[in-house]
């Protein structure tokens, strides 16, 4: 049920049921600030034996396999299927909080970039790289992709290849991509790369993708083939014909298995060997218990964070200083350390941008919004607040009352929700709770502006980071672009709107990242939301699973599965 | 016999009638299908547009005629959420929820009757008490709970305790990955859904059984058998054991049909890609084409079985046929 929505370039809002980025790290500290601990993870490492089969447990199935179509929006799928059979010309490598945009083993080496007269990328493919049908990879195969891109039919996101002009091969295996005068786009590594790929043209094209692609395919680009028996299973095999170095193991099953509870059993029981369960409280529960023989690793530096999410067009939260008491009233670190403090996760996030892109943040942004009552007092009293005699806030006959919409069946968000509550009543908030369906809250409350707060979690699904989409004036939903905006939260700082455009379209990195921390300081400033937690992640898998097992925030933990085994 | 058949299934076709459009006109009524479409570019005329395509700028009864026609033809629609044939996705779902239900239904039925007539010939004794006292967990016990319960000790601890390799009993599908058929990897995969699903239903239809077979050995007729010296054997199994059947029958084609609600949650607790799990997730990801057939396919399912409790009535009592 996971409901993502993706969106490569930028961070997205998130209904979590589904799809949380579950990306864990090692055993230390990495990056960030005080908000990102992670604890008690052990990365099995030794020689790895060669054969051998490994079962995993996975939450959803995706719903489709046609990965740049619409109906491919699941993080699942894009983990277990994607990472695995499609090539890419840029990975997240690595582990944890320390991931880098690095060239994929399809490319001879990075690509050349040059900004004059228009920005263009020279790729050079690796001239051993072919498909699972020996089929070598060309430039072809990335004409296609990036045509599909652009003028395929019901494509997910067609972010950085709009402004495409047609590719060009010089060569079989050189590719150059050029932008269309006066367009550019900062974040190259995204393109053939996050949930795009690479995809063979002389299988796709003049056929009809989606057909092709929806119910699984036999052909690969990557270490594995994989075959979808569809409800039950996802079973990975090795590419015989693959260039790079081989799978160790001779099989991997991901065994869907959509009760959480039931995922633990089935782990306890060893009917499978790993499981990455979404941060539930009964999942904390459950690890608290015990598991036998398992190596557990947690990582608060994901790709997702939670936050309460402010309609600053409703009252009372079109009034700042409301908004800024409310960022005062609230004991954040109270929240995340009951959430989450048995995984060593205790401190709030203090940005909008998840760990994995803290380079491009100012993480202590909203460092200054603790619980202070006395503030909370002095911001309302010296906006002409005053208390009522039920002690809730009250100006010219509004209420500082409001409703928090969130979705339905997520325990920790229900808790959460509750925690709020109590703070704010005690500091003369008066706060309802409206959950929704998930497909109701991100299908029509929100993209309407019909709520006042919402608890949800961005997710970002390529290490490239970028908030204009969410906070860019001109992202506001409106008759005028077409009600196609995602800045669902109304927030229209003049001075904000420049910072982050820089951070997508600037090519210079350094300013980048200058940019997008101002961008933080400037909506903690205007208060536009509340950041709360990191939504740690967590992985548990027997002692038995071998190799460089971790977690990628981005590409999930099987990003390297080719090199994992398993000891008899 | 025939005639009685074909008056029978004729009576049903204006309950599947009527069934189908109070189904089409909720879901219609509760699901957007344009709602996905409302973040897009030029959202405005893309919903429009969209609206057209799937009719939904017709009058509902319009709608709900082009769709029912289809579905006579066959034609369930393309998914909104995996852009699948609804009619494959109905058929893939269905097989496994037909064997839980085929061997449920089965297995529910012989335990309960034995049970039943156990404890109807044996009134009061030990044994009666026990499977009384059995039966009142079965019933309280909701079925999530039996299915989580049954996974821990029959699963999990044997393989804590005594450091098994494997389970003895499986939790997850119906088939070992590479395997397929009927074999014993099928049966420790099919026994604790099986018994989860059913685990209400033995209850209830045992004491069912019992009481029904208690006010038949009360009959006049079976104390009349008994006075002119029939072996009990035979006044049990040939006198008093068809007659106490009929009540039974009825309540297991209703609540054979309700084992679909059960599906639900034993499909999720046990990973079976079944109808309970497809409806879950349709309902949650606003999947209105399938959560269309998939009421449908279950109003089919309670007409059947009504349908085939009317026929067992006129198998096992010959008087229904004739008046």
């Amino acid at each position: 049920m996971s409901l993502v929505r993706r969106t490569p370039l930028r961070l997205v809002a998130v209904a979590l049921a589904a799809a949380l980025a579950l990306a864990a790290c090692g055993s230390s500290s990495k990056g960030g600030g005080s908000n990102t601990a992670s604890t008690g993870s052990t990365v099995a490492s030794g020689n790895v034996p060669q054969g051998g089969k490994l079962t995993i447990g996975a939450e959803q199935e995706p719903d489709c396999m046609d990965w740049i179509g619409t109906c491919a929006g699941s993080s699942w799928g894009y983990w277990m299927a994607e990472t695995t059979t499609i090539p890419f010309a840029f990975l997240a490598s690595g582990s944890g909080g320390d991931l880098k945009n690095t060239p994929g083993p399809v490319l001879a080496g990075a690509p050349t970039v040059t900004q004059s007269p228009v920005e263009t990328i020279t790729y050079k493919i690796n001239p051993d790289a072919h498909w699972s049908d020996n089929v070598p990879i060309t430039c072809d195969d990335f004409a296609y992709t990036a045509d599909q891109q652009q003028n395929g039919k019901d494509i997910y996101d067609r972010t950085g290849y709009v402004d495409l002009q047609p590719v060009t091969c010089t060569d079989p295996k050189t590719v150059v991509v050029k932008y269309k005068p006066g367009k550019t786009f900062a974040s190259f590594e995204l393109l053939f790369s996050g949930t795009v790929g690479i995809l063979p043209s002389h299988i796709l094209k003049g056929k009809d993708r989606n057909a092709l692609m929806k119910d699984g395919y036999t052909w690969s680009g990557g270490p594995w083939v994989e075959k979808w028996n569809k409800t039950d299973s996802i079973v990975l095999t090795p590419n015989a014909n693959y260039w790079g170095p081989k799978p160790k193991l001779d099989q991997v099953t991901f065994k869907i298995l959509p009760d959480t509870a039931a995922e633990f059993q089935a782990y306890r029981s060893g009917q499978v060997q790993m499981i990455y369960p979404q941060p539930q409280l009964d999942v904390v529960a459950a690890i608290g218990q015990g598991l036998p023989n398992s190596n557990t690793l947690y990582n608060a530096n994901t790709g997702a964070a939670e936050a309460l999410w402010i309609n600053n067009a409703k009252p009372p939260f079109d009034n700042l200083v409301v908004r800024q008491a409310l960022g005062y009233a609230i004991d954040r670190d109270a929240i995340v350390n009951r959430l989450f403090g048995g995984l060593g996760v205790k401190t709030a996030v203090n940005s909008l941008n998840p760990p994995v892109v803290k380079d491009y943040s100012d993480p202590n942004a909203w460092a200054n919004y603790k619980l202070d009552l006395a503030k909370v007092t002095s911001l309302m009293t010296g906006d002409g607040w005053a208390k009522g005699s039920d002690g809730v806030w009250a100006k010219g006959g509004q209420k500082a009352s409001f409703t928090i919409n969130s979705t339905t069946s997520n325990k920790r968000r229900e808790l959460t929700e509750t925690i709020v509550q109590q703070q704010l009543q005690a500091a003369g908030f008066d706060m309802k709770i409206a959950n929704q369906k998930a497909g109701d809250l991100f299908g029509k409350t929100l993209p309407a502006g019909d709520y006042q707060v919402g608890l949800f979690a961005n997710q970002l699904t390529s290490l490239i980071p970028g908030e204009c989409n969410l906070f860019c004036s001109e992202n506001i939903p409106t008759a005028a672009n077409g009600n196609s905006g995602n800045n669902w939260y109304r927030v229209s700082i003049k001075a904000l709107d420049p910072l982050l455009r820089s951070v997508d379209q600037n090519l210079d990195d350094a300013t980048r990242r200058s940019d997008a921390a101002k961008a933080d300081d400037v909506m903690a400033t205007n208060q536009v939301t509340l950041p709360l937690d990191p939504l740690p992640d967590i992985v548990i898998w027997n002692k038995n699973v071998v190799g460089p097992v971790g977690d990628n925030a981005i590409m999930g933990p099987w990003w390297n599965l080719a090199e994992w085994g398993v000891k008899s | 016999m025939l005639t009685y058949i074909v008056r029978r299934i004729f009576y049903s076709v204006p309950v599947l009638v009527i069934a189908s459009f109070l189904v089409f006109w909720g879901i219609r009524t509760t699901y957007d299908p344009t709602a996905k479409l409302r973040t897009s570019r030029d959202a405005a005329r893309v919903i429009a547009q969209r609206r057209h395509e799937l009719g939904l700028d017709k009058s509902i009864v319009s709608q709900w005629w082009t769709w029912f026609t289809s579905f006579l033809h066959g034609n369930l629609g393309v998914s909104d959420r995996t852009n699948g044939d609804v009619w494959k996705m109905i058929t893939h779902a269905l097989w496994p929820s037909l064997q839980l239900m085929f061997f449920g239904i089965g297995f529910a039925l012989v335990l309960a009757i034995a049970v039943g007539v156990y404890s109807a010939v044996k009134q009061y004794s030990v044994g009666d008490y026990l499977f009384t006292g059995v039966s009142y967990i079965g019933i309280a016990m909701p079925t999530f709970l039996f299915g989580l319960l049954a996974i821990a000790l029959v699963v999990t601890l044997p393989v804590t305790w005594f450091h098994l390799n494997q389970p003895i009993l499986y939790s997850v599908g119906l088939h070992s990955t590479g395997q397929s058929g009927f074999n014993l990897d099928y049966l420790r995969h099919l026994a604790l859904p099986v018994l989860t699903l059913t685990v209400q239903s033995v209850a209830v239809w045992s004491r069912f059984q019992r009481a029904s077979m208690l006010d038949v050995l009360n009959a006049d007729y079976v104390r009349t058998a008994r006075a002119k010296g029939v072996p009990k054997r035979k006044v049990i199994f040939g006198h008093a054991f068809r007659n106490a059947l009929i009540p039974l029958v009825t309540v297991v084609a209703l609540d054979s049909a309700f084992l679909v609600g059960g599906l639900v949650i034993t499909e999720q607790i046990f990973s079976i890609g079944g109808m309970g799990r497809l409806f879950l997730e349709a309902l949650s990801g606003g999947d209105a084409p399938v959560l269309l057939a998939w009421f449908l396919v279950v109003a089919v399912f309670v007409i059947v079985f009504n349908l085939i409790a009317d026929l067992m009535y006129s198998v096992l009592d010959p008087r229904i046929r004739v008046s």
